[in-house]
């Protein structure tokens, strides 16, 4: 049974494509945000989510998790899409009329080429996301030079945010148990904000000071080389692929503007 | 090792000293004990001994405050952390944040100071095995409770095998088994190691078991200095607020009773 990682999406496993160095998925994930822009068409678009995602999915045994996060995450774009262009994108293939409002093929089929489009740019990088532990993309990127307080800054921001949750759920009931009372409406609560979020962001400020104390103390700024404890499996194959995936979304970038130019 | 002369610290905006002339001397694998009531000045006197004062708080200095011959102020604190650890009494802000599991919370330390791969492995089972948290290593830091965060925050800067441990209040969530076995390895630490451990606590009664010196703190002065048995029995401890060890307040209520009790009923009531 899959599972998941604190506040990430990465589904844990020893799938072909969780062992794939992280760079390689993160080139693969560029290359689908070129294919994104530069491909032509529904059809073009939704063969690389049929053909290429897919059975990558399958691949890496994220298929229902993949699935799922598209769902979620492309799912009210293709519901807004499909509205808005189909009534306001015009066209001559009238498919019902609401009103004064006429909602048109044209405009549908423009809605769906706009979803298909963000399925595949961020069907990569929830590929990405899901069969890569965070941590590791990160060391990744940071043993080739990218700074190590950002990957920090992204890393902690991953993590943090169900501690905050639960801390919120303490001052909650903390502030219940003083008599707040939360159980009622929606305009009461939102009235009710206030000392809640209150506690919640001082606390988190006053713990600031703290916590870069506590990463001094962990050597984060020591001048020394940084080690892992992890080392990320590599190949001379690995290193080829990346470079023709990412001359491969070059290459289209380059086709789309030479062919929108001409 | 380290040593103050006459050291005065103000954190910044502020008249009242925070430290106040202290003088110190403290010697490699010496195991330091610092009492005194809140506010007596245990912290920042902590910060001082780590190097945080003054290289993360500005504030003003007076004296001398010397590790291993060179000024702290001299000191790059990034070169000092592998020299100095410091736990802190709020576990949940210790823990990084930036890795999943407790080994690879473990690791940051050693990761940050460039340890080699292989000797950080043999850190970290070490680590996690001085305060008995090996059944954790794969489980995330921020799913485990108070206590045993702390047990984690210890092993991390543990792994780093600093030559100077300071601990401010670390055993504040612990329960007395997790507490005696921080104490038992801190006393392993310095008999085996050679490490100088200096910690910050209210249970005296640890501090009597284990220190080999202890010092008391009121207002940002030092006020006493001593071995445990001299310190921790003296009448002084009362009147700075840091009170006595439970076996000595025993000691004393029976010495109070006019006859010694014979009875379970008898020591109930000499004891009350």
């Amino acid at each position: 049974m899959p599972s998941m990682r604190g506040g990430t999406i990465y589904v844990e496993g020893r799938s072909g494509l969780h062992k794939l160095h992280p760079l390689t998925k993160l080139a693969l994930s560029g290359l689908c945000f070129a294919c994104a822009a530069a491909l032509p068409g529904l059809p073009w678009l939704l063969g690389m989510f049929v053909l290429v995602l897919m059975p990558l999915a399958i691949w890496g045994r994220i298929t229902r998790a993949f699935l799922k996060a598209c769902l979620l995450v492309v799912g009210p774009f293709l519901l807004s899409l499909a509205i808005i262009q189909g009534f306001f994108h015009g066209g001559d293939t009238v498919l019902f009329q609401l009103g004064r409002f006429t909602y048109t093929l044209e405009g549908l089929m423009a809605g769906l080429l706009f979803a298909a489009r963000l399925l595949v740019a961020l069907g990569g990088t929830l590929l990405l996301m899901q069969s890569t532990d965070q941590a590791q993309l990160m060391q990744a990127l940071t043993e080739r030079g990218f700074p190590a307080r950002i990957a920090y800054v992204v890393l902690t921001a991953i993590q943090i945010f169900p501690s905050f949750q639960d801390r919120a759920q303490v001052i909650m009931d903390a502030q219940q148990a003083r008599g707040l009372e939360l159980q009622t409406g929606a305009l009461n609560r939102a009235r009710l904000l206030l000392p809640m979020v209150g506690p919640l962001i001082l606390g988190s400020v006053m713990d600031v000071s703290e916590r870069a104390m506590a990463l001094e103390a962990r050597g984060f700024s020591s001048p020394a080389q940084k080690t892992s404890l992890h080392s990320l499996a590599d190949s001379a194959s690995q290193r080829t692929l990346r470079w023709l995936l990412v001359a491969a979304a070059l290459g289209l970038l380059a086709w789309r503007v030479g062919s929108a130019l001409a | 090792m380290i040593r103050l002369k006459k050291f005065s610290y103000w954190y910044p905006a502020t008249e009242q000293h925070a430290l106040d002339r202290i003088t110190l001397d403290i010697p490699e694998g010496q195991f330091l004990g610092i009492v005194g009531a809140n506010g007596a000045g245990k912290s920042t006197l902590c910060y001082a001994l780590s190097g945080f004062v003054p290289h993360f708080y500005n504030g003003e200095l007076e004296g001398e405050l010397s590790f291993d011959n060179t000024p702290m102020a001299e000191l790059d604190l990034g070169k000092l952390a592998g020299q100095v650890g410091l736990v802190f009494q709020n576990p949940f802000n210790q823990i990084s944040g930036a890795r999943f599991t407790v080994r690879e919370e473990i690791a940051f330390g050693l990761e940050n100071l460039g340890v080699p791969r292989a000797e950080m492995r043999d850190r970290i089972e070490e680590a996690m095995e001085l305060v008995n948290i090996q059944e954790l290593a794969e489980r995330s830091p921020f799913s485990v409770s108070g206590g045993q965060q702390q047990r984690i925050a210890i092993a991390s800067i543990l792994a780093m095998q600093p030559r100077v441990l300071v601990l401010d209040e670390p055993t504040s969530q612990l329960d007395p088994d997790g507490t005696r076995d921080v104490f038992a390895a801190l006393s392993k630490l310095v008999s085996t190691r050679k490490i100088t451990v200096i910690i910050a606590e209210h249970k005296l009664e640890w501090l009597a078991t284990f220190c080999d010196r202890v010092i008391a703190l009121a207002n940002g002065r030092l006020r006493a200095e001593g071995s445990p048995q001299d310190v921790l029995s003296s009448e002084q401890m009362l009147r700075l607020g840091v009170g006595r060890t439970q076996y000595s307040e025993a000691a004393a209520r029976l010495l109070r009773s006019k006859q010694l009790p014979v009875t379970l009923e008898q020591a109930k009531k000499a004891l009350q």
